[in-house]
């Protein structure tokens, strides 16, 4: 079901050993990327006292909680819990892992075991990812011309194509922009899109 | 609704030393309104009816009950000791539940990842077996016996030591650390956190220290301690939920957790729920 | 050289974090700004009459604002730092010197409201913090695409030494940081500089150091 993946933010925005927060629906996630590459989407909730994963540290191919240092691997499980450091952690202690791949430059979350069906975003090169301070309906009036499918929405800007992946986060949206014009440009025209959308709103 | 028990103990509403004439400080308490402000010379904490709580004065803050005081307020017997001196750390802010901010302060594995070289540092992070009661003539819970290695547990220590510790929770929303005194070590330095509940997810802490230590100046002592709880500050605001879990299996405590464990078990045979998350959501 | 400071001050920290970016070691005087309101008594304000912190006092020198002191700790220690090294980017830096300005009435009181219970808007400092940092964020985005990951040029100046802590500090005063990727990347970079040392809400990189082969036993110690 393509309707299940959730565009999370831009795969260039997510460098090597680095871990921040995602959305899938309602639920709040931590996304991170491994020494070597992987990626992984869990609930934003560490098994131990709730702290947020997203503000641990990745180590290598493991992610540790900040509050306590408690460390899991890219399956979830726990590894290592510092105060006891020659305890086994059991195999009960593991995040809830989300499903996330990504595909043209986009990073996509949804529930394990989801299908992986994405939208063909190829051709077009990932600009940047704009939070606008408005619900998914509000954003026609700032793309007049635009085609939605699904959570893509298509159209072109000085005569080059654009894709903005919505990312819908109930109060907000997020929008990760790829295209084929320069990115500067689309840069900019990303922000007037804001403005006009969150305009709309408040008028 | 807001259980009888919660609404029969003593909070912390104000820094006495501070406290000036109407409108004082608007605060509030357990979701009330209040005001704390001096008159005539008392200080008088107030309703926004107008009609007076139960005040009293001790360590010095000013303690609020609404409800009719079950006890007295706990005492710190250290409070009185000649030759301590007794600092006042000013209030921080913290949207969380009043109840997970002493959660925090009893937590030792924390040091080496939030107190980092400070309280504790990496590769030091065992925390060791120690012992926890719940001590049935003063009604308190308690943790002796715990030890942790410290780069610096002091503004006045230098260098890395294993300092012992002692925690003790007196109220609801209060609690004391002992811990070894550099300066003195047949004696122990007292802090305790007096945490004002404003509401189930917001409250503020007010830090308080009974030292022996004549040497180091009062504003470097204050900002030790500010530095130490604007640390947690932070985790604090990003726990979920909120509120303080008190059914087993919503989040996984090990034997370092003895302290918090207990806590979470005396607050729910007591009834003391506020700031609680009862059923798991 | 003397700096009176206040641990949890914004403008307080950039000095420390200059001067330890530096290699320049700090005599800090720490001064009671809460609760004890020291900055506001008659003898701090013999020495900066304006009773605000951080003060730098070096000989005969007594500077009074940040950004100054900014740029006499790199003039003196660090010249790189200045970010001189064209008209325009000498310029760009002062740019933000004076944005800092911004950052620090906005995503600064903010924090000082939430944290200090300082009166005052907290809608319209935040309101005004969230502008100040979409600007950043879109300067930061266009820096990257440049293959640049500090505010001017290839190397940190003092540019990003005076915006990182009001911006690094912005959920102290609840305002999000997780909707600026650009600024994430750039406060990653800042943090992972040799010598940068960390202040109260701004969390040690853990990951900087491998994690510990073998923990040593508490009985051991
Ligand atoms: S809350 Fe994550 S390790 Fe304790
Ligand atoms: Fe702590």
């Amino acid at each position: 079901m393509s309707g299940m993946w959730v565009a999370n933010g831009l795969s260039q925005d997510l460098p090597l050993g680095v871990v921040m927060a995602g959305s899938w629906q309602g639920a709040e996630l931590a996304i991170w990327r491994s020494a070597t590459g992987r990626l992984s989407a869990w609930n934003d909730r560490c098994p131990h006292r709730g702290m947020r994963l997203s503000h641990g540290f990745v180590r290598g191919e493991t992610l540790s909680c900040i509050y306590h240092g408690w460390t899991y691997g890219t399956d979830g499980a726990c590894s290592k819990i510092p105060a006891h450091p020659a305890m086994v952690p059991p195999a009960a202690i593991k995040a809830e892992v989300y499903a996330c791949v990504e595909a043209d430059g986009v990073i996509w979350v949804a529930p394990a075991g989801t299908e992986v069906v994405l939208p063909d975003l190829s051709g077009l090169v990932a600009v940047r990812s704009v939070t606008v301070q408005a619900d998914v309906a509000a954003l026609t009036r700032g793309l007049p011309g635009f085609v939605q499918h699904g959570a893509v929405w298509r159209g072109q800007v000085e005569g080059a194509a654009v894709a903005l992946v919505v990312q819908d986060r109930g109060a907000s949206v997020t929008l990760h922009g790829l295209g084929a014009g320069d990115r500067v440009r689309l840069s900019r025209w990303l922000d007037g899109v804001r403005r006009l959308v969150e305009e709309g709103v408040l008028a | 609704m807001i259980a009888q028990a919660v609404l029969n103990e003593w909070y912390p509403v104000a820094m006495a030393a501070q406290v000036g004439a109407w409108p004082g400080r608007q605060t509030q308490l357990l979701g009330s309104d209040i005001a704390v402000f001096l008159d005539a010379g008392e200080i008088v904490v107030q309703r926004a009816d107008g009609s007076a709580l139960a005040v009293c004065l001790r360590y010095g803050h000013v303690w609020a009950c609404l409800g009719t005081p079950a006890h007295d307020l706990f005492p710190i017997p250290e409070a009185d000791q000649p030759g301590r001196r007794l600092v006042d750390c000013g209030v921080v802010r913290v949207k969380c539940s009043p109840l997970r901010a002493v959660e925090n302060f009893l937590d030792i594995a924390h040091f080496p990842f939030v107190h980092t070289d400070v309280l504790g540092a990496e590769p030091h992070t065992e925390v060791g077996r120690y012992e926890v009661q719940i001590r049935e003539d003063s009604d308190e819970v308690w943790a002796t016996k715990v030890h942790f290695y410290q780069p610096q547990a002091a503004k006045s220590a230098s260098g890395g030591i294993v300092t012992e510790y002692m925690y003790r929770v007196a109220a609801p929303t209060a609690a004391v650390l002992y811990k070894t005194c550099p300066n003195k070590p047949d004696a122990w330095d007292v802090i305790g956190i007096f945490v004002q509940p404003l509401t189930e997810e917001l409250c503020e802490v007010w830090p308080w220290m009974a030292l022996f230590d004549d040497a180091t100046p009062q504003a470097d002592l204050i900002q030790f301690q500010q530095m130490i709880f604007l640390q947690d500050r932070s985790i604090l605001e990003n726990q979920i939920p909120r509120l303080l879990p008190l059914d087993p299996g919503k989040e996984i405590p090990t034997q370092a957790d003895m302290t918090s464990i207990a806590y979470r078990r005396w607050l729910k045979r007591k009834g003391l729920t506020y700031g609680a998350q009862m059923v798991a959501a | 050289m003397k700096l009176y400071d206040y641990v949890l001050s914004a403008s307080c920290y950039k000095i420390r974090l200059m001067a330890a970016l530096l290699g320049v070691k700090l005599d800090l005087v720490a001064v009671d700004f809460h609760p004890g309101r020291e900055h506001r008594a008659l003898a701090f304000r013999n020495l900066n009459p304006a009773g605000t912190l951080p003060v730098l006092v070096d000989g005969d020198l007594m500077l009074t604002e940040s950004t100054a002191m900014l740029v006499y700790l790199a003039q003196a220690s660090g010249r790189a730092w200045l970010g001189d090294s064209t008209p325009a980017r000498a310029a760009k830096v002062q740019n933000w010197l004076a944005f800092s300005a911004r950052l620090g009435a906005s995503l600064g009181m903010a924090r000082l409201h939430d944290m200090l219970i300082y009166p005052g808007d907290i809608d319209a400092f935040r309101r005004a913090g969230v502008e100040c940092l979409r600007e950043l964020e879109a300067h930061m985005t266009e820096a990257r695409f440049a293959g640049r990951i500090f505010l001017e040029g290839d190397a940190p100046t003092i540019a990003d030494i005076a915006c990182f802590p009001n911006v690094a500090l912005a959920p102290d005063g609840g305002v999000t940081l997780d909707d600026y990727p650009a600024i994430r990347l750039w406060s990653r970079a800042l943090r992972a500089l040799p010598g940068f040392i960390e202040m109260p809400g701004i969390h040690r990189l853990h990951e900087l150091k491998p994690a510990p082969e073998a923990v040593p036993a508490l009985e051991d110690l």
